[in-house]
C-alpha cells in the first residue's frame, strides 16, 4: 500500500488531510464572485461531497442530509457578500451545514434518530471510489471497529476527518462538550480505535 | 502504530466508500441555484412514503414538503401515456389558491391551485423537477416570498 495518492487533484498532501479542498474552494468562490460563470458549478461539484459527509456526521438520515446540503448552498449564494475572506468559505459552509443539520434534526426527529446511524453501521462496506487506497480488508476492519466506539466518538471523528481546520467552537456546541475537551477527546477516541484495530485480524498496520 | 493523521485519512476513505454522496446531489443543488431570483423559502422534505423511499426510483409515491407556514403533499404516479411521463397531484395546506410553477429541465409549467389547495400537472417529463408556490393576490395564504421544494428526480 502506498502512503498517499497526492496526484489526484491534490486530494491529499503528506499530512493525509485534504488540504487542497480548502484552497480549491477559496479559489472557485473568489472566481465566482468576480463573475466567472463556471466557477459556481465547479465549487458545488467539488465541495458537495464534503458537505454530505458533514451532514451525515451530524446523525441525519439520507434525505434530511440532502435537504441540509441544498439549504447550505442556498445560504452561501444568498449571503456570499458577507464572506469577506474567500479562504474562510469552506469553514463557513461546514459551520452552516452543522447549523442547518441541527435545525433539520429538531424539525424532524424521526429522521435524526440514532437508530439510523446504527443501521448504517451494520451495512457492509461497498466498493470505494476510484483512487481509494484502502483495501477491502482495511475498510471492513475500520467500519467494524468504529461501530464499537461510543456514539460521541464516532461523530467527532467523522467531523474531524472531513473538516480540515474544523471550527472547534461550533463543533463543541453541536456535540455538547466544552471546546477545551475536543482535542483531548479526539486523542482518546483515536487511541481507543487503535486498540480495537490492533486486535482485528483484518487490520493492516501500515503502508 | 498508525499516526493520527494517517488514521483519519483512512477513516475518511472508509466513510467515502461506505456512505458515498448520493448520485446527482450536486446536479440537484445546481438546478436549485440556477434561478434568476434567489429570494424564496426552501421547503424541507418531511416524509416520503413509497415501496422504496429512495429518491430517483420509479414508483408511485407520496412526498410531503413543509415549512413553518405551510405543507405541500405531492403524489407522483405514471401518466399512462406512451412515452415515460408522470402525473403529479398536489395539495397545499392550509388550503390556498396559489399560483404554482413546476420547474423541469425542459422548462416551466404553470397552474393555479383551487380553493381547497388542490393542484395537478398531468404530464411531467422525467428528470429533475421542483415546485414553486408564488405569492398570489386574493389567495387565502399571504406569502411574502415564493416557497419552493428542493429539486427531486422523477
Amino acid at each position: 500500500m502506498t502512503p498517499n495518492t497526492a496526484d489526484d487533484a491534490g486530494l491529499a498532501d503528506d499530512t493525509g488531510l485534504p488540504v487542497a479542498i480548502w484552497d480549491i474552494a477559496a479559489r472557485e468562490f473568489a472566481a465566482w464572485r468576480e463573475g466567472d460563470p463556471g466557477a459556481l458549478e465547479r465549487l458545488v461539484r467539488r465541495v458537495t461531497p464534503t458537505l454530505w459527509q458533514t451532514a451525515r456526521s451530524c446523525g441525519l438520515g439520507r434525505e434530511a442530509a440532502e435537504d441540509t446540503v441544498q439549504a447550505t448552498w442556498l445560504a452561501l449564494v444568498r449571503r456570499a457578500d458577507s464572506i469577506r475572506d474567500p479562504q474562510a468559505v469552506l469553514r463557513w459552509m461546514v459551520t452552516t451545514t452543522h447549523r442547518e443539520a441541527w435545525k433539520a434534526g429538531r424539525l424532524s426527529q424521526r429522521e435524526a434518530t440514532v437508530e439510523e446511524a446504527v443501521l448504517d453501521a451494520v451495512s457492509p462496506p461497498v466498493e470505494g471510489p476510484e483512487g481509494a487506497v484502502l483495501t477491502q480488508g482495511t475498510a471492513r476492519a475500520l467500519w467494524r471497529q468504529v461501530a464499537r466506539l461510543p456514539q460521541r466518538c464516532q461523530r467527532l471523528l467523522r467531523v474531524i476527518a472531513f473538516g480540515h481546520r474544523p471550527d472547534y467552537a461550533a463543533l463543541a456546541d453541536r456535540l455538547g462538550m466544552p471546546v477545551g475537551s475536543i482535542g483531548p477527546t479526539r486523542g482518546r477516541c483515536l487511541d481507543k480505535l487503535r486498540t480495537l484495530l490492533a486486535a482485528d485480524p483484518e487490520w493492516e498496520v501500515g503502508p | 502504530m498508525t499516526g493520527d493523521e494517517e488514521l483519519l485519512r483512512r477513516l475518511r476513505e472508509m466513510w467515502e466508500a461506505t456512505d458515498p454522496v448520493p448520485d446527482g446531489l450536486a446536479d440537484r443543488v445546481l438546478f436549485t441555484l440556477d434561478l434568476e431570483h434567489l429570494e424564496f423559502e426552501l421547503l424541507r422534505l418531511h416524509d416520503a412514503f413509497a415501496p422504496q423511499a429512495a429518491r430517483g426510483h420509479e414508483s408511485a409515491r407520496t412526498i410531503t414538503f413543509s415549512s413553518d407556514s405551510l405543507t405541500v403533499m405531492v403524489t407522483v404516479s405514471p401518466a399512462g401515456g406512451r412515452r415515460p411521463a408522470h402525473r403529479l397531484d398536489g395539495w397545499i395546506a392550509p388550503a390556498a389558491a396559489l399560483r404554482v410553477e413546476l420547474r423541469t429541465s425542459g422548462g416551466s409549467q404553470e397552474t393555479t391551485a383551487d380553493r381547497d389547495g388542490r393542484l395537478s400537472f398531468p404530464d411531467v417529463p422525467a428528470g429533475l423537477v421542483q415546485l414553486v408556490l408564488h405569492p398570489t393576490e386574493g389567495a387565502a395564504l399571504d406569502l411574502v416570498v415564493p416557497v419552493m421544494t428542493p429539486a427531486v428526480q422523477l
